[in-house]
């Protein structure tokens, strides 16, 4: 029955993708012909629709991991954090006007940000020879607001007109999503998802509680850490290729529990299948609706995804609270 | 679990305030809109014989227009972001154009205030005229409301030949520069096609409302953003390349290196017709300010289009 | 605490834990428990018995002393052999994930690579929740929950339940349900079950009972003769009176220290 619902989820997923690279502004269609449309088709749209959906996959994905390892069903991605250290050291990078790497430079200085804010977490959340949820929580939150506060002391005293452009960055932007970007975004994203699914029985017994996990045989600490390090990196790289999105980490993973049920071993496919599904939905809105302007992807994921999350809280017992 | 909940709502809203940048524009027109229709901001709230000792001004605009009146050495207080000229970067701080500090002004003992629709509340024009303290709000946000703009400031500050000096030079360097173009347009159908870069990374473009669009208008380009719908559009780069502007411009951010940072737009837009026959100007900030560098501002576009 | 020709399954020789330096919680413990056995651990709030199950059940090392399990070392069995062995339900569920019953239960199968015979329906079946397999945990009352629980273990296939205060919050109903249920499992498939207890008149059910206070075992046995007067003002510190007399017949009154 689930096995079904998944092959329907990576269809529609492979629909979406495929309407999201032919649709646009304009229609290019699939047998383009002149040199304008292949040179939008392959260079500028491409690559935009593979990194709306690497990244929707890491927040989706890594928002299911983490709503188990934290035991909250109101975590996601963002809550440890990371994204705050990614933005804060992409936006010095933005400012400071850093070019060391080429176009690389902020993306690497948000990944190394996000690694490195990882680590501070982490270290903050360990006691006693393991990580515990509440711990990492408060030592997220608590660096979350330290780094966003940073960020907005650094936007309040800049008398630089660079600063409100690198909040624009900070803020989901997938406009620049290029070629050379996609390899490193698949190798850390696709690393993360096969970490963590392999690691997907362990998740279901942590949700349980670290002496059930014991219980039914399985390290509790180390889990949680491996766990720890496959959101980290799938968060981590999510930031790096296009800033912050929103909303995906936290309610993909609660409307695909509707769908396909608990169990993380599909849960974690399903969430970053439906997140990056999302994304590229949301991405096209966002280029097509008042062509030449493009509207922020991450509002748009919001105000499509909100919406039909709250219809089914209504409808259903989505969550166990 | 209470606590958590509440530091992450908290957290939320933190993490989404700075986030509505174009929100933030739509929210300046809207004023801008709404301050012309209600008549709040009627320029003069009083008529001064000899011009006033002690002036605050609450743009870098209207700073600049201050010191090419000659009224530099009268400026007691500027905004952070009043850089230029030189000068008045040593003038005291009052805070920035949309959040000045009322305490700052006030404590300056100002004879009046300059301020402009493009930027300042309104509200802190009330909290000014309730404490008494004299105001002049410049409503010009176009290039040809310029001339008459500082004609008008130049009566509510008591130096009208100065500032009807001024504003003849100003009108007659547009009418001079447009006359150029007019005269090299050959053939005169065919307008230019201009993308304005003010920002690379993502790309963001001056679109219709800005002083930049008003000069590209009135030297017959085409603005490729006219249509767009706000002033500085974050804009689609495919629209960008199926467009193929013949001429592309890339403003300067201040302590910015635009041509490293460009890099990577221009690698993107490598097939348009400007990149290609290399018809890409590095320009300079004079289109950002309605000030007395507009002419300037005007004659480094007519360069680039020669 | 079983009879001698029964093998020992869980043995603990002079085991002593403390959570921090000062202030030591179990010292110098020793018990077993073989085949078939069923025990409950009784003593007051904070005497330790959630501390000794899950010293037992492997969760937390012993400072010092021993622990065998079928006669091998404890903590040098690995993860998922141990889990084959020994299954550990602590006191609360609190489940934030709205997993179905039947996620639940078949999570009993992780220790292992090639399912056993039974199945998640089996187990189901066992302990009477077929029918709600697709339900949430949010459904089931506070005693179907214990249930799913017990189903869960009863798929892992460990000879040995170790049940923090499974009866806690339940209706009396339900606690005689679960106890019954227990029971009819540790006969059928020849299971030994431990498990923590704060109410006295329970523990008379049980076929042996070890009586905590501070860490230490006071007495331990045939419930009638552990659960004396003296005793139990000991463990408990309240004065009771114990009533009736015969197999199953006597009840502990508490009444006079309402007067």
């Amino acid at each position: 029955m689930s096995q079904v619902r998944m092959l329907v989820l990576i269809a529609v997923t492979l629909l979406i993708v495929l309407c999201s690279v032919f649709l646009g502004p304009r229609i290019v269609s699939p047998m383009a012909t002149t040199d304008i449309d292949k040179e939008i088709l392959f260079s500028i749209r491409l690559p935009r629709v593979l990194v709306a959906l690497l990244m929707g996959m890491a927040l989706g994905a890594s928002g299911a991991v983490l709503q188990g390892i934290l035991r909250n069903p109101l975590a996601d991605p963002y809550i440890l954090g990371i994204s705050s250290g990614a933005s804060l050291s992409a936006a010095l990078g933005i400012i400071g006007g850093l070019t060391f790497l080429g176009t690389f430079t902020v993306p690497m200085l948000a990944f190394c940000g996000a690694l490195v804010t990882g680590g501070i977490v982490g270290v903050m959340g360990w006691k006693r020879g393991g990580l515990w949820p509440d711990r990492l929580l408060l030592a997220g939150v608590g660096l979350s607001f330290l780094f966003s506060a940073l960020l907005m002391l650094m936007m309040s005293i800049s008398t630089d007109e660079g600063l409100r452009r690198a909040m624009l960055w900070i803020f989901g932007d997938l406009s620049m999503s290029e070629w050379p970007r996609i390899p490193y975004g698949l190798a850390f994203v696709m690393i993360g998802i096969l970490l963590s699914t392999t690691r997907a029985k362990a998740l279901n017994a942590l949700i349980l509680g670290d002496e059930f996990a014991h219980s039914l045989g399985f390290a509790p600490r180390r889990e949680r850490f491996i766990l720890f390090i496959s959101v980290g990196l799938m968060t981590g790289a999510s930031v790096s290729l296009g800033g912050m999105i929103g909303f995906i980490g936290l309610l993909i993973p609660h409307i695909m529990r509707f769908f396909l049920g608990s169990d993380s071993r599909m849960l974690i496919p399903a969430s970053a299948l439906g997140g990056g599904a999302l994304l590229c939905i949301a991405d096209l809105i966002s280029r097509s609706l008042l062509p030449p302007l493009e509207l922020p992807a991450g509002v748009i994921t919001a105000i499509i995804g909100a919406p039909y999350f709250l219809y089914l809280l209504r409808r259903k017992d989505v969550l166990s609270i | 679990m209470k606590k958590i909940l509440t530091l992450f709502i908290h957290d939320r809203l933190i993490r989404f305030y700075p986030r509505p940048d174009n929100v933030i524009e739509h929210m300046k027109n809207l004023f801008i809109i709404a301050a012309l229709v209600l008549g709040i901001s009627t320029s003069i709230s009083a008529e001064i014989a000899s011009p006033p000792k002690r002036i605050v001004s609450l743009a870098p605009n209207m700073t600049e227009i201050l010191y090419a009146l000659g009224l530099g050495d009268n400026i007691v207080g500027v905004t952070s972001f009043c850089d230029y000229p030189e000068e008045a970067k040593k003038k005291p701080k009052i805070g920035g154009m949309s959040d000045p500090s009322l305490e700052a002004v006030v404590s300056l003992k100002p004879d009046i205030v300059v301020m402009t629709t493009d930027g300042n509340p309104k509200e802190f024009e009330e909290r000014l005229r309730s404490l008494e303290v004299h105001t002049y709000v410049s409503q010009a946000r176009r290039l040809a409301d310029l001339p008459r703009g500082i004609r008008e400031l130049g009566v509510a500050l008591g130096v009208r030949e100065r500032a009807d000096a001024l504003a003849d030079k100003i009108a007659a360097g547009i009418r001079n520069s447009a006359g150029q173009k007019a005269a090299l347009a050959s053939p005169p159908s065919t307008p230019k096609k201009i993308l304005f870069i003010v920002w690379p990374e993502p790309l963001i473009v001056a679109g219709p409302g800005t002083v930049i669009n008003d000069a590209i208008a009135l030297l017959r380009g085409e603005n490729l953003a006219a249509t767009a719908k706000t002033q500085y559009p974050k804009y689609s780069i495919e629209e960008a390349i199926r467009q193929a502007p013949d001429v592309i411009m890339i403003g300067k951010a201040s302590g910015m290196d635009m041509q490293a940072i460009s890099n990577g737009i221009l690698q993107r837009l490598a097939t348009v017709p400007a990149v290609k026959n290399g018809k890409v100007c590095f320009m300079g900030d004079s289109l950002y300010r309605l000030g007395p560098r507009v002419v300037k501002g005007i004659e480094e576009l007519s360069e680039c289009l020669k | 605490m079983s009879s001698a020709s029964k093998p020992k399954i869980l043995e603990l020789d002079g085991v002593s834990y403390s959570y921090d330096q000062n202030r030591s919680v179990i010292s110098d413990l020793s018990f077993s428990v073989g085949e078939g056995a069923f025990i409950g651990l009784l003593g007051a709030n904070g005497s330790g018995k959630s501390t000794i199950l899950k010293l037992g059940s492997g969760i937390l090392k012993p400072l010092s002393g021993s622990l065998l399990l079928w006669g091998k070392s404890l903590h040098t069995l690995n993860n998922r052999d141990r889990a084959k062995l020994i299954s550990y339900l602590p006191q609360t569920l609190d489940i934030t994930v709205p997993f179905t019953i039947k996620e639940l239960v078949s999570m009993g199968l992780y220790p292992y690579d090639i399912p056993p015979a039974m199945t998640v329906d089996d187990a189901l079946d066992m302990v009477g929740l077929r029918d709600k397999a697709d339900a949430h945990l949010t459904d089931l009352s506070g005693g179907e929950r214990r249930r799913t629980f017990i189903a869960m273990t009863l798929l892992q296939g460990a000879g040995l339940l170790l049940l923090d205060e499974p009866l806690a919050n339940l209706d009396i109903k339900y606690q005689i349900e679960l106890l019954k249920l227990l029971r009819r499992l540790k006969e059928q498939r020849n299971i030994s079950v431990v498990m923590a207890l704060h109410d006295i008149n329970i523990a008379l059910q049980f076929e042996s009972v070890i009586l905590i206070q501070n860490g230490r075992i006071i007495a331990s046995g045939d419930p009638e003769t552990v659960l004396t007067r003296e005793m139990v003002k000991h463990a408990f510190d309240v004065n009771v009176e114990i009533k009736g007399s015969g197999t199953g017949g006597i009840y502990v009154s508490y009444e006079n220290n309402f007067l």
